[in-house]
C-alpha cells in the first residue's frame, strides 16, 4: 500500500513539474502584461523601467528557475496587476471558493439524494421522469445562462436574494444553486443507476425475504452500497467546483479563485496565472491521489495492478 | 413508501425553508452610505505611483492633487492643495503656494516636503504612471523654500507643468505623506494608503470592494455627506442592474443598450458625453507606412465607406455621434480653440470610396486584417469590428476579422508584427495636455513604440509644442495638427461614445464630469452647498 501511494505521489509531482513548464510558456505566449498596466502614453523608457522592476527583463530560463525555486517554498512572487504577493491573493480568494463549493455541494447532495433514490425506487413513474428532466436541464443549461436568469429574475425583479458579492449567508444561495444544479444532475443519475443495481441484488432480496421493512432496505441496506461511486464523484466534483467556477464567480461578483484566474489571464499577470494553475492542479492532484488511495484501500486488487 | 414520501417531503421543505429563511431583502440604503459599482477596477492598486489614469475613480477620494480641476476639466485654485501657482518670466521655475493646515489622515500636516517627495516618487523608475517619463525629461530640481511653497525647476521652459500635476491628467499630482511612507515602507503604504483626501482608507478585498470612510472635516468638501463610500467590483452588468433595483448600490456604470430600460423604470441615467472617441488605426510596419494604406486615397476611401450614423444608432443605441478627426479628443478642443467644421465630416459615400480605390490602383480590392476585441467600456467592440468589416467589404476590400483579446493585438501593434492591419481603441477623452501626450506617442515618428502615423510635418509641429511658452502659439500648433490629421486621413475616427452611469432614484443631482477616468464621486459627497 505504501509503495502504491509513493508511486502515485511521484506521478502527481511529475505532472505538476511538467505543468510548471507548460503554464510558464503559455502565459507568456500571448501578450505582454506591461501593455495592460502602462498607459498608451508610456515611453520606451517607462517600459524598460517597469520591465526591470518587475523582473521581466531577465532571460526566460532565469525567470522560470526563479519561479520554480520560489514556488516550492510557497512564494509565487508579486502580482503584476495588483502589486501584492500572489500568496496573499490566494489566501483571500481560496476560502471564498471553498465556502461556495461547499455550499454548492450541500445543495447538490440535498437535492440529488432524495431525487436519485426516489427515481430508482419509483422507476418509470412520474417521479422518475421529473428526476430525469432535472438531470437533463442541470447538465444541458449553460451555467452562465442559469446564473444570469437567476440574477435577473430572483434578485433583480423579485428582489428575494442578493444579486452579487458576499454579504451574508443569503448571498450564497444563488451562486450555490447555480453551481450545485450542474452537479445534482450527474450525482442523481449515478445514484439512480447504483440504486437500481443494488435493489436488484441478492442480499437486498434476502433482506426483504427476512422481513426487513422497506424503508430500512432502501435507506440503510441499498443506499449504503450505492454510495461508493457517488462519494468518489462528489469528491472529484468538489475539487472542480473550487477551481473552475469562473463563470459563476464572475456573474455573482464572487471574489474567488476563478475570478482571480480570469483577471490574471486577461491582464497577462504571469505570477497570478502560474500560481492559480499550480494551486488548482495541486488540489485536483491531491483529490485524485486520495481517490486512488481510497480505491486501493477498498479494493486491494488495484494496489497490485500495473 | 409513505415513509419515503415523508422523508422526501421533509428534505424539500427543509431546503425551501433554508432558502426562504435565508431571504433577506436588503435594508433600505442608509443615507450615510454611498456604494458605487463599477465593471472594472483596473489594477486594484492603491499606490498612485503604481498605476496610471484608470485608478483615479477611487484614488481621487483618498488623495488630493497639487492642482485641482473643476468637473469640466478647468484648472482651479479651489480644487487642489496649491491655492495659487505662477511661473518665472522664463517659464523655467514654477512656484506653487500650498494651503496651510491641510492634514493627512494620520494627523500630520501636509508640507512642501510631502509635495517634493510625492513628485520624486512619481518620477522614480519604479513608477508606472505613464507620465513619469515626460516629467523626468522636464524636471531638473524641486525646491522647498518654505513649508508652504514648492518650486519646480525645469530643464526647459514649458507651460504644461500645472496641468501635468493636476487632477485632469493622471496620478502624478497626488500628494502623499512622506513621513508615513518613509517610516512604514512602500508595501505598507500600498496596503494602507494615507492621503489628505475627503475619505480615509478602511479596507480592500481584491476582486470585491474598496471601502472608505469620511474624515471629520475636509478643507474642500466640509463635512462629507456620506460617512462611508464603498466601491464594489461587479463586472457583470445584469448583476449591477439587479443590485441597483434592490437598492444595494447607488451608482453603476451601465451599457448604452440598457439605458432606455432603466429610464423607463425611473432610474436617472447620467452621461459622460464624448467620453471616448472610437477610432481605427493602421498598424505600421518596421519602416513605417505599408501599402496600400500608405496611399492617402485608400485611407480616405476606408473612411468614406463607413456609415457612422448607422453605427451610432444600431450598435451604440443612439448614444454616440459621428467623429471626423483622427485623435480628435473634443475635451481638448475647447482649450486650443479647434472646431470640426461641417465639411470635415465624412459622408457615407461608398461610390466615391470605390472610385478612390480604383484611382489608387486597388479597385479590385485588397486583403485587410481587422483585429476584433472587446475593451473596458466597449462591450460593443466585436460588433463594431464586424460592422466596419461589412462596410469595407461593400467597396471591394477583403477584410479578415481576427478575434483576439486586446493585449495580444497591442503586442502585435507595438512590435509592428502586423503591418497594414487595423485595430481600434475607445480613446478616453482628455484635455489638451493629455491629448498632446497621446499624440506624442501615437502620431509622432520618433516615439517608435506606439506610433500609428508617419508624417514629418506633424512630427515638426509636435516637437515645437513642448518648447513653446506662448499659449496662443501652442493652440495654433495643436489646431494645425488636428487639421493635418484629418486632411491626410491618418486613421478612421468613427464615433464619439457617451458613457452612461445609472443612479438610485433617491441619489439626487449628479454629474460624472468631463475629466479623463474620474467620476467626481466627491461632488456627491460634498457637504458644502
Amino acid at each position: 500500500m505504501i509503495r502504491f501511494v509513493v508511486v502515485r505521489l511521484l506521478q502527481s509531482l511529475v505532472a505538476l513539474a511538467i505543468l510548471t513548464i507548460v503554464v510558464f510558456i503559455l502565459a507568456r505566449a500571448t501578450g505582454d502584461p506591461l501593455h495592460m498596466i502602462l498607459p498608451m502614453s508610456a515611453t520606451e523608457e517607462d517600459y524598460a523601467n517597469a520591465r526591470a522592476y518587475l523582473g521581466l527583463d531577465k532571460p526566460y530560463v532565469h525567470q522560470y528557475l526563479s519561479f520554480v525555486g520560489k514556488a516550492v517554498t510557497g512564494d509565487f512572487g508579486n502580482s503584476i496587476r495588483a502589486r501584492k504577493p500572489v500568496v496573499e491573493l490566494l489566501q483571500e480568494r481560496l476560502p471564498n471558493s471553498l465556502k461556495l463549493a461547499l455550499f454548492a455541494m450541500i445543495v447538490s447532495l440535498g437535492l440529488a439524494f432524495p431525487l436519485g433514490v426516489m427515481a430508482a425506487v419509483k422507476k418509470d413513474t412520474a417521479i422518475d421522469r421529473i428526476a430525469q428532466i432535472v438531470a437533463v436541464l442541470g447538465q444541458s443549461l449553460p451555467t452562465f445562462w442559469v446564473a444570469i436568469i437567476l440574477v435577473e429574475v430572483v434578485a433583480g425583479r423579485l428582489q428575494w436574494l442578493p444579486a452579487g458579492g458576499i454579504t451574508g449567508f443569503s448571498s450564497y444561495v444563488l451562486p450555490g444553486f447555480t453551481l450545485g444544479w450542474f452537479v445534482v444532475a450527474g450525482m442523481m443519475r449515478l445514484l439512480r443507476s447504483g440504486m437500481l443495481e443494488v435493489l436488484d441484488s441478492e442480499y437486498v432480496k434476502l433482506a426483504r425475504v427476512k422481513g426487513v421493512v422497506e424503508h430500512r432496505v432502501i435507506w440503510l441496506h441499498a443506499l449504503k452500497n450505492a454510495l461508493i461511486p457517488v462519494v468518489t464523484f462528489a469528491g472529484i466534483y468538489f475539487a472542480i467546483l473550487v477551481t473552475t467556477a469562473i463563470v459563476v464567480e464572475t456573474v455573482f461578483a464572487w471574489p474567488g479563485l476563478g475570478r482571480l484566474a480570469y483577471d490574471g489571464i486577461t491582464s497577462r499577470d504571469f505570477p497570478v496565472i502560474q500560481a492559480v494553475v499550480l494551486t488548482t492542479a495541486a488540489i485536483v492532484a491531491a483529490v485524485n491521489l486520495c481517490v486512488d488511495c481510497l480505491y486501493a484501500f477498498i479494493d486491494p486488487r488495484i494496489r497490485y495492478a500495473r | 413508501m409513505t415513509r419515503i414520501s415523508r422523508i422526501v417531503g421533509a428534505t424539500i421543505l427543509s431546503v425551501t425553508v433554508a432558502i426562504v429563511g435565508a431571504t433577506d431583502h436588503a435594508p433600505a440604503q442608509a443615507k450615510t452610505e454611498l456604494t458605487v459599482a463599477l465593471s472594472s477596477f483596473s489594477a486594484e492598486t492603491l499606490d498612485p505611483a503604481l498605476q496610471g489614469h484608470n485608478v483615479k475613480y477611487y484614488l481621487s477620494l483618498i488623495f488630493d492633487y497639487l492642482v485641482g480641476v473643476t468637473p469640466e476639466g478647468q484648472l482651479t485654485p479651489a480644487g487642489g492643495l496649491a491655492s495659487k501657482w505662477e511661473p518665472s518670466a522664463d517659464h523655467k521655475r514654477w512656484t506653487f503656494h500650498l494651503r496651510k493646515g491641510v492634514k493627512f489622515h494620520t494627523g500630520e500636516e501636509m508640507t512642501s516636503e510631502d509635495v517634493k517627495f510625492s513628485l520624486q516618487r512619481a518620477m522614480s523608475k519604479r513608477s508606472t504612471t505613464g507620465y513619469a517619463g515626460p516629467l523626468r525629461t522636464l524636471i531638473q530640481d524641486i525646491e522647498t523654500p518654505a513649508p508652504d511653497r514648492v518650486v519646480i525647476v525645469l530643464k526647459q521652459p514649458t507651460l504644461i507643468i500645472p496641468t501635468y500635476l493636476s487632477r485632469s491628467l493622471s496620478t502624478e499630482g497626488m500628494v502623499l505623506p512622506k513621513k508615513y511612507i518613509e517610516a512604514n515602507g512602500d508595501d505598507v503604504f500600498a496596503r494602507k494608503p494615507v492621503g489628505t483626501g475627503p475619505y480615509k482608507f478602511v479596507e480592500q478585498v481584491t476582486g470585491s470592494h474598496i471601502k472608505l470612510t469620511a474624515v471629520d472635516n475636509h478643507w474642500r468638501l466640509g463635512v462629507p455627506k456620506y460617512k462611508n463610500v464603498t466601491f464594489r467590483l461587479i463586472s457583470e452588468e445584469t448583476t449591477r442592474i439587479a443590485m441597483l433595483r434592490r437598492g444595494e448600490i447607488d451608482v453603476a456604470d451601465v451599457s448604452r443598450e440598457r439605458v432606455k430600460e432603466l429610464e423607463r423604470e425611473g432610474f436617472p441615467v447620467h452621461f459622460r458625453k464624448d467620453e471616448a472617441v472610437l477610432q481605427l488605426w493602421f498598424v505600421l510596419g518596421p519602416d513605417g507606412w505599408v501599402a496600400p494604406t500608405k496611399d492617402k486615397r485608400v485611407r480616405e476611401a476606408l473612411n468614406l465607406a463607413i456609415d457612422r450614423k448607422e453605427i451610432a444608432q444600431a450598435i451604440f443605441a443612439g448614444r454616440a455621434e459621428p467623429a471626423a478627426v483622427p485623435f480628435g479628443l473634443t475635451w481638448s478642443w475647447a482649450h486650443v480653440g479647434f472646431k470640426a467644421t461641417p465639411d470635415m465630416a465624412y459622408p457615407y459615400d461608398p461610390a466615391r470610396a470605390k472610385k478612390l480605390l480604383a484611382d489608387a490602383g486597388v479597385g479590385s480590392g485588397f486583403p485587410l486584417d481587422v483585429y476584433a476585441f472587446q475593451l473596458p467600456g466597449l462591450p460593443e467592440g466585436k460588433a463594431f469590428a464586424e460592422a466596419v468589416a461589412g462596410y469595407w467589404e461593400k467597396i471591394g476590400v477583403k477584410p479578415k476579422l481576427i478575434p483576439v483579446d486586446y493585449p495580444a493585438f497591442r503586442k502585435l501593434w507595438v512590435d509592428r508584427k502586423a503591418p497594414g492591419a487595423v485595430g481600434y481603441y475607445n480613446i478616453a477623452n482628455r484635455d489638451w495636455i493629455g491629448t498632446y501626450a497621446l499624440l506624442e506617442k501615437m502620431a509622432y515618428t520618433p516615439s517608435k513604440l506606439n506610433a500609428t502615423v508617419n508624417d514629418p510635418e506633424i512630427d515638426g509641429m509636435i516637437a515645437q509644442v513642448m518648447d513653446q511658452t506662448d499659449q496662443a502659439k501652442i493652440n495654433a500648433l495643436m489646431r494645425n495638427i488636428f487639421t493635418r490629421l484629418r486632411s491626410e486621413h491618418y486613421g478612421v475616427p468613427v464615433v464619439y461614445i457617451h458613457a452612461a452611469y445609472a443612479t438610485s432614484k433617491t441619489l439626487g443631482k449628479y454629474s460624472p464630469g468631463a475629466v479623463m477616468y474620474d467620476l467626481f464621486i466627491d461632488t456627491l459627497a460634498s457637504g458644502k452647498p
